[in-house]
């Protein structure tokens, strides 16, 4: 399954970009500590490597910037619990469209029916699923470890947000990341993947 | 810029830099409310290392109940009061007043004053901290140490108002710390450019204080007023908002972070000349980087909140953009500490000190867990795996302990000759060394692995995962480690403040290794 940013590629890079940046200060640091070697740094290297690090800056701002843009594109926009967009074709580009009611401590599915569920949603493999998630009491979080998603939202807003359901029937957790009150570890609930596999 | 010469050198460490039994000459009166500088100094370092007692002990009793899966000893509310008891009084209680008395003690010796003007202000925040760590302890509250509404208006027994008071204190207690700060550096008389360093981290963190505290007292005031009934500030369902606490309590808990980390530099750039015997690679660089991290501290805040709050697309992006690019300044700082240590040879007797050993442990972690700040920033990829998973709490621990605190650490092993006449035992403060280096690198580096896959935080109870248990299960052995470390630091301090080798002079002295040219700065600057 690919992660609804599309991030994979991305995050490789910026891995490679801490590993290299962080080796490269510990192994100075230890060199400077072991080797017998010493050297007189010009501060031209410095303005060098501060220059690099804007350009990392930049590049970093770029590239996430396209793959939340390109992940938003189809997302329906509203702030407000009236501004829901019930139908619209900006969900025509999705195969499922779910509404969440996070609350102290669970998440309540509503389908395209109407059809409600608590802590358990069930979607077919491979489906692109929108959920348009919202909370009455406090600021929750919504996140799927294994779509590689996740929102916050605090009481009275929409947040919508999209993934591609894992390729695998089975179960996949969904679980609250922000601190919520005294039951927050208990507020999880089950992504069910079932079914025939979409065509997409 | 005008360097002291060698008789200045000599002056300046026979004035100030004179071992004594200091601490075993106070009655106890003056102990809590002599203005004299090293005497409140003296104060905020005990009273700390008590908070970090404490804060350190809750942190051991919910890791143990973290180790495995289930619920082992105690339910949800115990383990959050627990768990925000541990945040508030290390983050108000330990790091920040710490790295801060580790400061006043050095900073009249540097800057060449004859104590801290206008000392009375930090009496006042010294008893204001004082009072507002009793209430925390009193009211116990369980609404984390970033007391997010509607939340934290809704939980909690009779006593939580204490809390709020507690929030309230703390703001004011820091910005009285921070004006004195402020007046302190502002007393150098040789301009600012030659200001030392840690004068000017005085000066940043002074300011810093100044300006983003009144926002936190604010914030306790609201919380206070709303929880009462009089105002509905922050809870929606009473017509508030959320996102209006958000903005007011990110914007003192974004510089906030800086409010251990800025004197923790200072110190570090304090000792490095002292122990290595020639100034920093730097001065201006050093400047330049203070500079510019006071600037971008104010505007990056939005950063711990974005996947919760959306705000107009070009919004959000300049704050990833300044987010990304206050990785700058800190990188900065880090380059010019290794740039001194590699421009001359590090003498033998820097090597065995234990305070330089502290301070490269600590170089070790900024980068360690500085590093990831790179990746933190980025929207995309906070929304995938970084918010509110372990790796956050990964960041700031390598930040706030394995940089700040390793540095407080430090400048306590530093002044400890100058309080008690006395040295502390070497073996013991090895095995402290050691042990909070392997319990710290341990610690981060399962909290890291535990981000990445998805670990949520403030959680008492988990899926029995092998990917989640045994990290914290490995995890509360690396906390254990920590905690032994911390006992053998405090036996250490207890055996040798009556018993240790006394000091005959200078006790950091230079060794023979390394011979100071003339005209070379006074290695305290």
């Amino acid at each position: 399954m690919l992660n609804a940013l599309g991030l994979m590629a991305d995050q490789a890079v910026m891995f490679a970009i801490i590993i290299a940046l962080g080796s490269a200060g510990i192994v100075a640091l230890f060199m400077a500590l072991l080797w017998p070697r010493r050297w007189q740094l010009h501060y031209r290297i410095e303005v060098f490597f501060a220059a690099l690090l804007v350009v990392l800056a930049v590049f970093a701002d770029a590239r996430s910037t396209a793959a939340f843009t390109a992940y938003e594109k189809d997302l329906p926009r509203g702030d407000s619990l009236a501004g829901v967009p019930d139908t619209g074709q900006d969900q025509d580009a999705f195969d499922r469209t779910v509404r969440v009611f996070a609350f102290q401590w669970g998440f309540a599915f509503v389908d395209e029916n109407g059809a409600a569920s608590r802590n358990a949603v069930k979607v077919a493999p491979g489906q692109k699923v929108l959920f348009t998630i919202m909370s009455n009491d406090v600021v929750h979080g919504f996140n799927i470890p294994a779509a590689r998603m996740t929102t916050e939202f605090e009481p009275g807003a929409v947040r919508h947000i999209w993934i591609r359901s894992p390729d695998t029937p089975g179960k996949y957790l969904i679980q609250c990341l922000n601190y919520c009150g005294v039951g927050h570890s208990q507020m999880k609930a089950w992504l069910v993947v079932d079914g025939a596999p979409t065509e997409s | 810029m005008a360097l002291p010469t060698a008789d200045e050198i000599a002056e300046t460490r026979t004035l100030h830099w004179q071992p004594r039994n200091l601490l075993g000459t106070l009655t106890l009166k003056e102990l809590l409310f002599s203005n004299d500088y090293q005497v409140i100094a003296i104060k905020g370092i005990l009273t700390s290392l008590v908070m970090l007692g404490l804060a350190g002990l809750f942190a051991l009793t919910f890791r143990t109940e973290l180790a495995v899966p289930g619920i082992q000893y105690f339910g949800a509310r115990v383990y959050i009061t627990l768990l925000t008891l541990h945040g508030m009084l290390m983050v108000f209680g330990f790091v920040i007043p710490l790295t801060l008395s580790v400061c006043y003690f050095l900073m009249p010796k540097l800057l060449k004053l004859d104590g801290l003007l206008w000392s009375g202000l930090a009496q006042w925040s010294y008893w204001l901290l004082a009072l507002a760590a009793v209430l925390l302890l009193v009211g116990r509250p369980d609404f984390t140490w970033t007391f997010y509404t509607p939340m934290s208006l809704r939980v909690g027994g009779d006593l939580v108002w204490l809390g709020y008071l507690a929030i309230v204190l703390v703001g004011i207690s820091e910005f009285l710390a921070g004006v004195m700060l402020i007046r302190n550096a502002l007393a150098w008389r040789g301009g600012l450019m030659t200001m030392p360093l840690m004068g000017w981290a005085m000066l940043t963190v002074g300011a810093m204080l100044v300006i983003s505290t009144p926002a936190l007292s604010l914030v306790g005031t609201l919380l206070l007023t709303d929880w009462l009934g009089a105002t509905a500030m922050f809870d929606p369902a009473a017509g508030g908002s959320t996102k209006t606490f958000l903005w007011m309590f990110w914007f003192y808990g974004h510089p906030a972070v800086y409010l251990p980390f800025v004197p923790a530099i200072g110190i570090l750039y304090s000792l490095l000349p002292r122990f290595l015997g020639r100034p920093m690679w730097s001065h201006v660089s050093a400047i330049i980087a203070f500079s510019s991290l006071f600037l971008l501290s104010f505007v990056v805040f939005h950063h711990h909140f974005q996947p919760a709050v959306t705000e107009h697309t070009w919004v959000q992006r300049a704050f990833q953009i300044l987010t990304l690019l206050i990785f700058i300044p800190s990188t900065l700082h880090v380059f010019n500490w290794i740039a001194s240590l590699w421009q001359g040879r590090i003498p033998d007797s820097a090597r065995r000190a234990v305070p330089f050993k502290f301070a490269i442990g600590a170089i070790f972690f900024v980068i360690y867990g500085g590093v990831t700040a790179f990746i933190n920033a980025q929207i995309s990829i906070d929304t995938d795996f970084i918010h509110n998973t372990y790796w956050i709490p990964a960041h700031f621990h390598a930040m706030f302990l394995g940089f700040c605190a390793q540095m407080a650490i430090a400048g306590i092993y530093f002044v400890y000759p100058y309080i008690t006449g006395r040295h502390y035992n070497q073996t013991l403060a090895n095995a402290h060394f050691w042990l909070w280096q392997i319990g710290i690198f341990g610690k981060v580096t399962m909290m890291f692995l535990l981000g990445l896959v998805f670990f949520p935080r403030w959680v008492v109870d988990y899926l029995p995962l092998t990917e989640w248990a045994t990290p914290q299960m490995v995890l509360t052995i690396a906390a254990n480690l920590i905690g032994l470390g911390f006992l053998v630091f405090v036996v250490n301090l207890a055996l040798t403040v009556r018993h240790g080798r006394e000091c005959s002079g200078d006790p950091w002295e230079l060794g023979d290794d390394i011979a100071v040219p003339a005209g070379t700065p006074a290695p305290a600057e």
